[in-house]
């Protein structure tokens, strides 16, 4: 027997919610669905996949103060950001939710970024189970997958009387209180199947590869254009700068990419990285093999085939997984 | 490595000395405000901190001076970008921000009973300044010490005003040279790496720390391997754009190896062996 | 000429062009992973010359490529609005005339393509495009067609609209922008080795992503192009959040056409408005 929540008290819940948090969901703009806070829950988009954008900016905002230095009658000051929502994040994909989880190892790992775990701890996930898995998605190849519960509070899955409710942590029972559930012997569909990308060599595979001229060839169609990078739930990389403004200096933290050029640009002009080739391979090495080689063989990648979709030239991680697994003679 | 949740927010400090090293060079003495921090900061040479110059932003520098001497912060900042251009026009008093101290540091307990042949171009100096102040401070522990600084200019001697406390010290040498001399120097004109081959450094249970622009460090090193060093047996300590110093922004990294974080003190046999090769 | 027959010449010439050394790479299309659209391919040797495609699914604008590769010879595939860019490349000074084998194409316009998904009908500025016949090319492939009066109907729509709304219009766009800069790195006309927003010294723009600063970026990027941009649309197809960058421009192209009766990259010796210093010029209407 599951727990299933009707479509219109589904609404109330997140009517009730927003009287006292924000609330993130997707929400449509000019044929892109993006994370943003909504003023009713009539404002979310439901469609199959994942959004376009996904929710990675509630825990590491695009760009954001993360400190302001002030002067004053004592000296001078330093004020750090908090948050100070509690906010829910509703209607993201499993692959979403283990985007969170793997940045949470170089994040919340000694020491850890106070900005983050200030968002993460006031934060709660409500997620929604896949029955669609459109092409490009690959979750259930990187340790996750479609129906994956592992890393939401709450988990929804849609059945033909509503939801399945599935409260996973403490966190997700306690939002849950007072909300109206019923017994039901709704069973969830099974989950959607995608092509297989083999992953298991795939570490030692990049190692082997690592000299191997197919980065500089595989580069030779990269514009460098970072948009892999921004719609990846798993990039961190960010970049540090200081402004004036009001009288107070704002120390920003925004997100970068390292494919950016200056990513690795000393004072003075010399760059150590500067061959499209390395930059390259410093992505794909990045997530395929020093994170895994850093955090217990977890993979920086969730599957969520944003970048696959969105690379206006089709470089393709699951290509390259494939390519790499095959040089070397793996 | 502090461990504090904070370790993004920069510790607010004032500016206690400003010194003229080199037209481009200034040697900044820099005092924590905070007096529990500041017992609470000790540092081993090799390790770095971000200096903030507020409103402009932080940089990665080696700190020059050393730990348990308490008097003071002291980096030697070369002008060169937008960072650097601000705390060059500070005056004694300004407030400044100081996070640290990052990185992994040179294991002078290795090389005790060593012959250590300290070897620098330019500002390579300043991260090796408090190793050689150890070395002087600890006289007893260590072989013969030779401290071999380059320049282009003699005016690009950055400590140039401690070579003779240096020298005093038993069992050690100052050897100087530069790419250019002029009307009042009577020294060495030579690039360090010929005056690595003439003063023929003996690697019989010897160190050699080396710091300075690649190309120095390219050269010296091939000189070095001629005199049979191994590459266990040299050691440097490697620059990268950095912004957070403790691993999180993912791009001071040669290969897996971060510079923050593994580094920034590594042997030649440890740079030889990294998957990716700057 | 059917796609088919297009794809067989070009193959044929580039095995040519490879088998006697007159170019390094040749860079065309080649059949991406979903199976059916199109992604840029470098072929370097006659060996992979069957990789090479041609079908209504190759949309993108190999001239940029022909930036990283200054000292080399390289053959491009180009269609009328890619041979503009090539032009502007030259006129630029940026790629020299003699080091670049254009294979032109005719074109009747292409679809709205994104990986795994063809659009029905034919991309906007297909439909209002005034060149079916590349400008300039080497070797041309497709029976020569006239070109097509241009129109610039969506930005007279837009200019037709009170401030306030165009404002409005704008801020919303460009609320969602998340500055990736694809915008720049897609265009053949954004090559400065440092750009502007990069810079520190002065900052210009900087690293904040506000809705302030995201105007910034994309209005002064807008302005560096005008005049020079040829309206390929890479900038809009590659943008993530659907931004209509090429909107923005064209209203620059337009008012460039308005004043100085100039287009960019129709012929590579041109004098361009904003990089050409007359003694006699004056403003009109100041004496």
């Amino acid at each position: 027997m599951s727990q299933v929540i009707s479509k219109e008290d589904l609404i109330k819940w997140l009517e009730s919610l927003l009287k006292d948090r924000t609330v993130v969901a997707p929400v449509a703009a000019d044929g892109v669905t993006m994370f943003r806070p909504i003023a009713r829950p009539e404002d979310v988009v439901y469609k199959p996949g994942n959004a376009t954008l996904g929710p990675k900016e509630c825990l590491f905002p695009l760009s954001h103060t993360i400190f302001t230095v002030e002067r004053n009658d004592n000296g001078v000051s330093i004020v750090p950001d908090t948050m100070d929502r509690e906010i829910v994040v509703f209607g993201l994909r499993p692959c979403d939710a283990q985007g969170f989880a793997i940045f949470d190892l170089p994040m919340l790992g000694d020491p850890a970024d106070p900005y983050y775990k200030d968002r993460r701890e006031k934060t709660t996930l409500i997620g929604i189970a896949c029955n669609i898995a459109p092409p490009g998605c690959f979750c259930s190849s990187t340790g996750g997958g479609p129906h994956d519960a592992t890393n939401l509070d709450v988990m929804l899955t849609e059945v033909s009387e509503g939801y399945i409710v599935q409260a996973v942590t403490e966190k997700g029972k306690e939002l849950l209180q007072g909300v109206p559930l019923k017994e039901s012997a709704a069973v969830p569909p099974p989950p959607p199947d995608m092509p297989l990308v083999p992953t298991d060599d795939i570490v030692a595979a990049m190692r082997r590869s690592f000299k191997d001229q197919y980065w500089s060839r595989l580069a030779d169609r990269c514009t460098h254009c970072n948009i892999c990078s921004y719609v990846c739930p798993t990039c961190y990389c960010f970049d540090i700068r200081d402004y004036q403004q009001d009288g107070k200096v704002h120390r920003v933290r925004s997100w970068e990419s390292c494919q950016a050029p200056g990513f690795t640009k000393l004072a003075g002009g010399h760059d150590p990285r500067p061959e499209k080739g390395a930059k390259m391979r410093q992505r794909f090495a990045h997530k395929l093999l020093y994170f895994p080689e850093e955090f217990k063989g977890v993979l920086g990648c969730t599957g969520c085939g944003r970048c696959v979709r969105l690379c206006p030239v089709n470089i393709d991680i699951r290509e390259i997984a494939s390519d790499v697994q095959k040089i070397g003679g793996g | 490595m502090p461990s504090d949740g904070a370790a993004l927010l920069p510790h607010v400090s004032t500016l206690r000395g400003v010194k003229d090293l080199t037209p481009d060079v200034k040697l900044f003495n820099i005092e924590i405000d905070d007096p529990q921090v500041r017992e609470r900061f000790v540092y081993h040479p090799g390790q770095f901190a971000f200096v903030s110059a507020f409103g402009v932003g932080e940089s990665p520098f080696g700190i020059t001076s050393v730990s348990y001497r308490k008097d003071g912060l002291e980096f030697a900042v070369r002008k060169v970008g937008t960072v650097t251009s601000m705390l060059h026009e500070l005056e004694p008093g300004a407030k400044v921000g100081v996070r640290g101290p990052f990185g992994n540091y040179f294991p002078l307990h290795d090389y005790k009973g060593k012959d250590i042949y300290i070897i620098g171009g330019g500002i390579g100096m300043a991260p090796l300044r408090p190793v050689i102040r150890t070395i002087l401070d600890r006289r007893d522990d260590f072989g013969k010490l030779v401290v071999l600084n380059g320049a282009r200019t003699p005016n690009d001697l950055v400590f140039a005003d401690e070579f003779e406390l240096w020298s005093e010290a038993p069992n050690t040498q100052v050897e100087l040279t530069v790419d250019r001399g002029n009307e009042r120097w009577k020294g060495r004109v030579a690039l360090l790496p010929a005056v690595v081959k003439e003063l023929a450094f003996s690697p019989y249970n010897s160190v050699a720390i080396i710091c300075g622009p690649p190309i120095m460090i390219k050269f010296t090193l091939v000189e070095l391997k001629k005199l049979a060093f191994s590459d266990e047996q040299i050691v440097t300590t490697l620059e990268a754009k950095m912004k957070c110093g403790l691993g999180k922004c993912a791009r001071c990294n040669v290969g897996d190896k971060y510079v923050c974080r593994q580094g920034p003190v590594f042997t030649m046999a440890q740079i030889a062996d990294f998957i990716e090769q700057y | 000429m059917q796609m088919q027959e297009m794809q067989e010449k070009i193959r044929a010439k580039a095995r040519e062009l490879l088998q006697s050394g007159s170019v390094d790479c040749v860079i065309g299309y080649e059949r991406a992973t979903d199976g059916k659209t199109a992604r840029p391919a470098f072929i370097y040797t006659a060996d992979d010359i069957d990789r090479l495609i041609y079908d209504r699914t190759c949309v993108h604008n190999l001239a940029k490529y022909l930036l990283d590769r200054k000292d080399k010879t390289t053959a491009i595939v180009a269609k009328p609005c890619d041979s503009r860019s090539v032009n502007l490349l030259i006129n630029e000074k940026q790629i020299v005339r003699e080091k670049v084998y254009v294979i032109g194409t005719v074109c009747q316009g292409m679809p709205d393509v994104t990986w795994n998904q063809i659009g029905e009908e034919n991309q906007e500025r297909c439909q209002r495009c005034a060149q079916r016949t590349p400008v300039m090319y080497d070797y041309l492939i497709g029976e020569p067609a006239d070109a097509v009066i241009p129109t610039f109907k969506d930005v007279e729509e837009m200019e037709g609209k009170d401030i306030a709304d165009k404002r409005a219009f704008w801020q919303e766009q460009f609320s969602r922008c998340i500055r990736c800069h694809a915008c720049r790195q897609f265009c053949p006309g954004c090559y400065c080795s440092e750009c502007f927003v990069d810079q520190l010294d002065p900052t210009w723009v900087g690293i904040r992503k506000t809705t302030a600063d995201n105007e910034m970026w994309n209005t002064i990027r807008a302005f560096h192009l005008a005049g020079r941009c040829i309206a390929c649309n890479e900038c809009e197809r590659s943008c993530p959040v659907n931004i209509p960058l090429s909107l923005l421009n064209r209203k620059l192209e337009k008012d460039v056409g308005d004043m100085f009766e100039f287009q960019a990259g129709l012929d590579s010796e041109a004098a361009a408005p904003f990089a050409t210093f007359k003694k006699d010029e004056h403003l009109k209407g100041v004496e």
